[in-house]
C-alpha cells in the first residue's frame, strides 16, 4: 500500500473559495433537508486554535473534533456539502455551550449560538441520537425533561395549592429540576418568594431549554407557547427561575415583552426586607456558565453569599469559570465526560471553604455527582440557613 | 497489511479513522488541506517509533502535529497518511534549575511551561502570539520566536538536546545538557526548524532564563509607518536593545480597541510598542534613552503607567492578528503572505511597499509586527465569500512574498513554509535549496517524514 499514489491526496488546496455551496442531502433517504446555518458566523472562524486551550470538553477528550475549532470546522464541512451522518455526534453532540470559547475568541465568533443551530439542522435532516428523542419525547408528552408522571407541584400541599393566587405580576418559574429533583429547594424559594406576592403557574411546563439546546427548535416553540399562554392569563410581568438553564432561556428565547430575573437577583434586590443572618461560614461559588458568561449575572449572587457569609473565590471565576459539565445535554449524552469535567471544575476549589455555592440546579447535580470533599449548595439553601 | 489493526496495537482506542475526525486534522490555522488516512495519538516516545518504524515499512506518511496552530500547514498532511498527533505527549519531565534547563514532552503548551518556571524565577523567552496554545513541539519544528527575539533570540538559541524518532524509527539524541560541545555536526540545530521532515521530536532539552526583575513600555506613534521604522533603526543605532519592539498601524489600532475598548491607545497615527526589561534603573534609562531619541520623529510618545496597562496591551496585541472581524463582521483575516521578514534596514522600504501593494490589489490590510527584528505581519482580509477578493489575495500575497526576498529578506521569519511557502524557497535559496534536498534524501529516503513540505 502506498497511500501517496492516491489521486485525491495529491490535492493541496489553498485558499479554499467557498464561493458556492451545495445543498446536500441526495445520498441519504433521511436528508429531505438542506444543512444551513449562517454562514458568516461559521467563516468567522480563523482556526487559530484559541478555543483549544480552554475548551474544557477538550481538556477530557483530547481529540481535536471535541474542541470548538473542531466543530466549527465539521459544521463548515457540511456547509460545503460532506453529507451529514451521526459521525458528527461525538463533537456537535459533546459540546456544554458553556460558552468559554466565545468568550475568549479573538475573532468574535460565538461558537455555542453556531453549535445550536447545527444540532437544529442535524434534527432537520432527521438525525438524531436516542438520548436526543428520549429528552424530546419526554418533555413532549409529560411537559418534563424527566418523564415524570406525578403532579408539577407535588412539594405543595393540596391545601397550599388551592391557596396560590390566580393572578399576579410575580411567577416564580420553578423548572423541571427543582420540580422533580430538588423539590427542597423549589419549597425554600417560594417561601422566599411567597411572602412577595409570587405565584406559580397553574400548568408550568418545562422551559424548552433542553429542547433547544439540542436542535429541536420547532418542539421547543410549541413548549413555549404554552408556558407564554399561562403566565398572560396570571398578569405577570415578571418571571423569577432559580435555574440557570430556565433563566438563559425564558430571557433570550422568549418574547422580549417578559421581565426575567434570576433568583440571585431578586434576592440581592430584596436583601434588606430578608433581614439575613451573618453565619460563620465560609464559602466558594460556582459561576454557573449559564448565569455567568452567558448573561453576566457575576455580582448579584456574591452580593447575597457576602451578606451571610464569607467568600473565598475559587481559582477560575466569573468570565474565565469552568463548566460544571451539566449543561447543553452533554450529561445525558455523554455522562462520563460530564462527570470528568464536574471533577476538573472542583479542583478549582480554595482550601478552607465549608460548602461550595451556586445558583443552578444542573450544576448542584454534576458538583455533587463529581464526589468532593465539600458539600455543594444551592444559593436558596444558604439563604434558607441564615433564615433560620 | 490491515494498517489500522496494525496501530490500534500500538495505540489502542488512540486511534481515529472516523471521517469527522479526519476532517478535525485535514487544516491548522492556514489555508492549506489535506486528509489523513489516520489519527493517532502517542503518548511515548516507543509508541512514536513504532509507528513511524511501521509507516516506513508501508511507505506511508508521517505528519507531526502539536496544537495545529501553524500558520503554514506544516501539520497537514497534504499527502494522506497517518497524522501523529503529538499533543497528549505534554509532560514536563524535569526542572533543573542548577543546570539553567528544563525537560520537556513535545506536547507541553508555552505558556503552560513559563507558569511552571515563574515559581523558579525563570522563563522560556521565545513568545509567539499563540503562546496560550501552541506546543514546545511546533516551536522547534518551525523556529518560532515571537515578540521577544529582537533581545532573546528565537527558539533556536535555547535547545540543548533533542530526542528524535528518524524515519526508520530509530531514536537519537542530538546533544546533552552541556552548555557546549564542539564534538561532530551539530543535529540539534539541523533538527529545529526541519518542520518535521527529517524527524519527530519525542523530548526537549531546553535552556531557561532568569526573569527581568521588571519590564517597562514606551508606547510612541508616529505619522505613517515609514517614519516610525525610521525610529526604530534610530533606536537600534543608538545602542539601545529592547525586549520587544512591535509595530500596530492604524488599521491594528482600531481593531484592538474594538478588542479591548479600555486600552488607552494613541489616537492618530501608527504606533511603535518599544519594552525595555532588566533592572529598575537600566530598564528606566533604557525607556528613557528611546524616548529622547525617537521624539524627534514622533506625534507622542510616553510611558506605560503601570503593570496591568502593559498587560492589557500585550494581551490584545497577542490576539490582534484574528481579531479583525470585531471591525468588520463581513471580513476575515486570511494567513497568507503574514510573515515575511527583511533587514532592519530595509524595514520602512518594506512597510512603503506593502501599503503599496494593499492599495494596489484595493485589500484593507494590518500591518503589525515584530518590527525589531525585521518581521513584518501584513494582515489581509477579505469577505470569504466573494472569489474575487480571493484572487486578489493570493495575487497580493504573492507580491508581497517577491518583495521580501527582492528586499533580501525571508518569506517566513517565524511561521515556516510549510506547504504555504514551498513554492518560494527556490527563489530564496537557489542552489542551496539542493543542500537541503541531499540532507533529506539521507535522513528520510522514501521521503515518508512530512512530504510536500518546504520545497523538497
Amino acid at each position: 500500500m502506498k497511500t501517496m499514489k492516491n489521486e485525491r491526496k495529491k490535492e493541496i488546496k489553498q485558499a479554499k473559495k467557498p464561493d458556492k455551496v451545495e445543498i446536500i442531502g441526495k445520498e441519504n433517504e433521511k436528508q429531505k433537508q438542506s444543512f444551513e446555518v449562517d454562514r458568516r458566523s461559521v467563516y468567522k472562524c480563523v482556526q487559530c486554535g484559541t478555543c483549544r486551550s480552554v475548551c474544557p470538553v477538550f481538556d477530557v477528550v483530547g481529540w481535536e473534533s471535541a474542541n470548538t475549532r473542531g466543530r466549527m470546522l465539521i459544521i463548515k464541512s457540511l456547509l460545503e456539502g460532506r453529507p451529514p451522518s451521526e459521525d458528527v455526534f461525538p463533537s456537535l453532540a459533546s459540546c456544554t455551550t458553556c460558552g468559554i470559547c466565545a468568550s475568549r475568541c479573538p475573532a468574535g465568533a460565538n461558537p455555542p449560538e453556531v453549535v445550536e443551530a447545527a444540532r437544529a439542522q442535524l434534527v432537520k435532516c432527521g438525525i438524531t441520537t436516542d438520548a436526543q428523542e428520549k429528552l424530546k419525547s419526554a418533555v413532549m408528552t409529560y411537559g418534563n425533561s424527566f418523564g415524570e408522571t406525578k403532579d408539577r407541584k407535588h412539594w405543595l400541599s393540596k391545601a397550599e395549592r388551592s391557596k396560590l393566587p390566580e393572578k399576579s405580576g410575580y411567577v416564580y418559574f420553578v423548572g423541571c429540576f427543582d420540580s422533580y429533583r430538588y423539590p427542597e429547594f423549589a419549597k425554600k424559594t417560594f417561601k422566599v418568594l411567597q411572602r412577595f406576592g409570587v405565584t406559580l403557574l397553574p400548568d408550568e411546563q418545562c422551559c424548552a431549554s433542553p429542547l433547544l439546546r439540542t436542535g429541536f427548535k420547532e418542539n421547543a416553540e410549541k413548549v413555549m407557547g404554552r408556558n407564554l399562554e399561562q403566565i398572560r392569563k396570571v398578569g405577570a410581568h415578571t418571571i423569577i427561575t432559580s435555574c440557570a438553564g430556565c433563566y438563559t432561556t425564558l430571557k433570550n428565547n422568549y418574547p422580549e415583552e417578559l421581565r426575567v430575573i434570576s433568583l440571585p437577583e431578586f434576592l440581592a434586590e430584596h436583601l434588606e426586607e430578608l433581614n439575613l443572618k451573618k453565619l460563620d461560614l465560609t464559602v466558594t461559588y460556582h459561576d454557573p456558565c449559564h448565569l455567568g458568561r452567558h448573561n453576566k449575572i457575576y455580582d448579584a449572587p456574591r452580593k447575597v453569599i457576602q451578606a451571610i457569609s464569607t467568600l473565598k473565590e475559587m481559582k477560575n471565576i466569573k468570565e474565565d469559570a469552568r463548566c460544571c459539565g451539566g449543561g447543553g445535554g452533554v450529561r445525558i449524552g455523554y455522562p462520563d465526560i460530564s462527570l470528568e469535567l464536574a471533577k476538573n471544575r472542583l479542583q478549582d476549589v480554595p482550601e478552607g471553604v465549608n460548602y461550595i455555592v451556586t445558583s443552578c440546579p444542573l450544576c448542584v447535580r454534576n458538583l455533587r455527582d463529581a464526589s468532593g470533599d465539600i458539600e455543594v449548595l444551592d444559593i436558596v439553601e444558604l439563604v434558607a440557613m441564615a433564615m433560620e | 497489511m490491515d494498517i489500522t489493526a496494525e496501530l490500534r496495537k500500538i495505540v489502542g482506542g488512540r486511534l481515529s479513522v472516523s471521517p469527522s475526525e479526519l476532517y478535525c486534522y485535514s487544516s491548522d490555522a492556514s489555508q492549506v488541506k489535506g486528509m489523513p488516512d489516520y489519527v493517532v495519538r502517542p503518548k511515548s516516545t516507543d509508541e512514536v517509533s513504532r509507528i513511524v518504524r511501521l509507516a516506513y515499512e508501508n511507505d506511508i506518511p508521517v505528519t507531526a502535529r502539536g496544537a495545529g496552530t501553524g500558520l503554514a500547514g506544516g501539520a497537514v498532511p497534504v499527502e494522506g497518511g497517518i497524522v501523529l498527533d503529538i499533543s497528549g505527549m505534554n509532560r514536563i519531565l524535569e526542572i533543573d534549575i542548577d543546570n539553567i534547563q528544563v525537560v520537556v514532552e513535545p506536547g507541553i503548551i508555552q505558556d503552560t511551561l513559563n507558569d511552571a518556571l515563574k515559581p523558579y524565577g525563570f522563563f522560556f523567552p521565545p513568545n509567539p502570539g499563540s503562546s496560550a496554545m501552541c506546543t514546545i513541539g511546533g516551536m522547534i519544528a518551525y523556529n518560532a520566536s515571537g515578540m521577544r527575539c529582537v533581545k532573546y533570540g528565537t527558539t533556536r538559541n535555547y535547545v540543548r538536546d533533542l530526542e528524535v524518532v528518524l524515519a526508520d524509527g530509530t531514536v537519537i539524541h542530538t546533544g546533552s545538557k552541556m552548555l557546549k560541545s564542539a564534538a561532530g555536526y551539530d543535529l540539534t540545530q539541523l533538527i529545529i526548524g526541519s518542520e518535521g521532515t527529517l524527524g519527530i521530536v519525542t523530548k526537549a532539552s531546553l535552556k531557561v532564563a532568569p526573569l527581568p526583575k521588571t519590564r517597562k513600555l514606551v508606547i510612541a506613534s508616529f505619522e505613517n509607518a515609514e517614519i516610525a521604522g525610521q525610529a526604530v533603526v534610530k533606536t537600534f543605532s543608538n545602542g539601545v536593545i529592547p525586549s520587544a519592539c512591535e509595530i500596530l498601524d492604524r488599521v491594528s489600532l482600531q481593531v484592538l480597541k474594538r478588542y479591548d475598548p479600555n486600552l488607552v491607545l494613541p489616537s492618530e497615527g501608527d504606533v511603535l510598542l518599544f519594552e525595555v526589561d532588566g533592572t529598575e534603573s537600566s530598564a528606566r534609562e533604557a525607556a528613557e534613552q528611546i524616548i529622547k531619541v525617537c521624539s524627534p520623529l514622533a506625534l507622542s510618545i510616553r510611558l506605560a503607567e503601570s503593570e496591568k496597562e502593559m498587560a492589557d496591551i500585550w494581551a490584545a496585541r497577542k490576539l490582534v492578528g484574528a481579531a479583525v472581524s470585531r471591525l468588520d463582521p463581513t471580513k476575515t483575516r486570511i494567513y497568507v503572505g503574514e510573515d515575511v521578514g527583511v533587514p532592519i534596514k530595509q524595514i520602512p522600504e518594506l512597510l512603503k511597499r506593502a501599503q503599496e501593494i494593499s492599495e494596489k490589489f484595493n485589500l484593507p490590510a494590518m500591518k503589525y509586527g515584530h518590527i525589531g527584528d525585521g518581521n513584518l505581519h501584513l494582515a489581509l482580509f477579505i469577505d470569504v465569500l466573494n472569489k474575487d477578493e480571493w484572487d486578489r489575495l493570493n495575487r497580493a500575497a504573492d507580491l508581497i512574498h517577491r518583495t521580501a526576498i527582492e528586499l533580501g529578506g525571508t518569506v517566513s521569519s517565524e511561521h515556516g513554509v510549510g506547504a504555504a511557502r514551498a513554492e518560494y524557497m527556490e527563489a530564496q535559496w537557489g542552489p542551496a535549496l539542493e543542500v537541503m534536498r541531499a540532507i533529506k534524501k539521507v535522513l528520510d529516503p522514501k521521503g515518508i517524514l512530512n512530504p510536500g513540505k518546504l520545497g523538497l
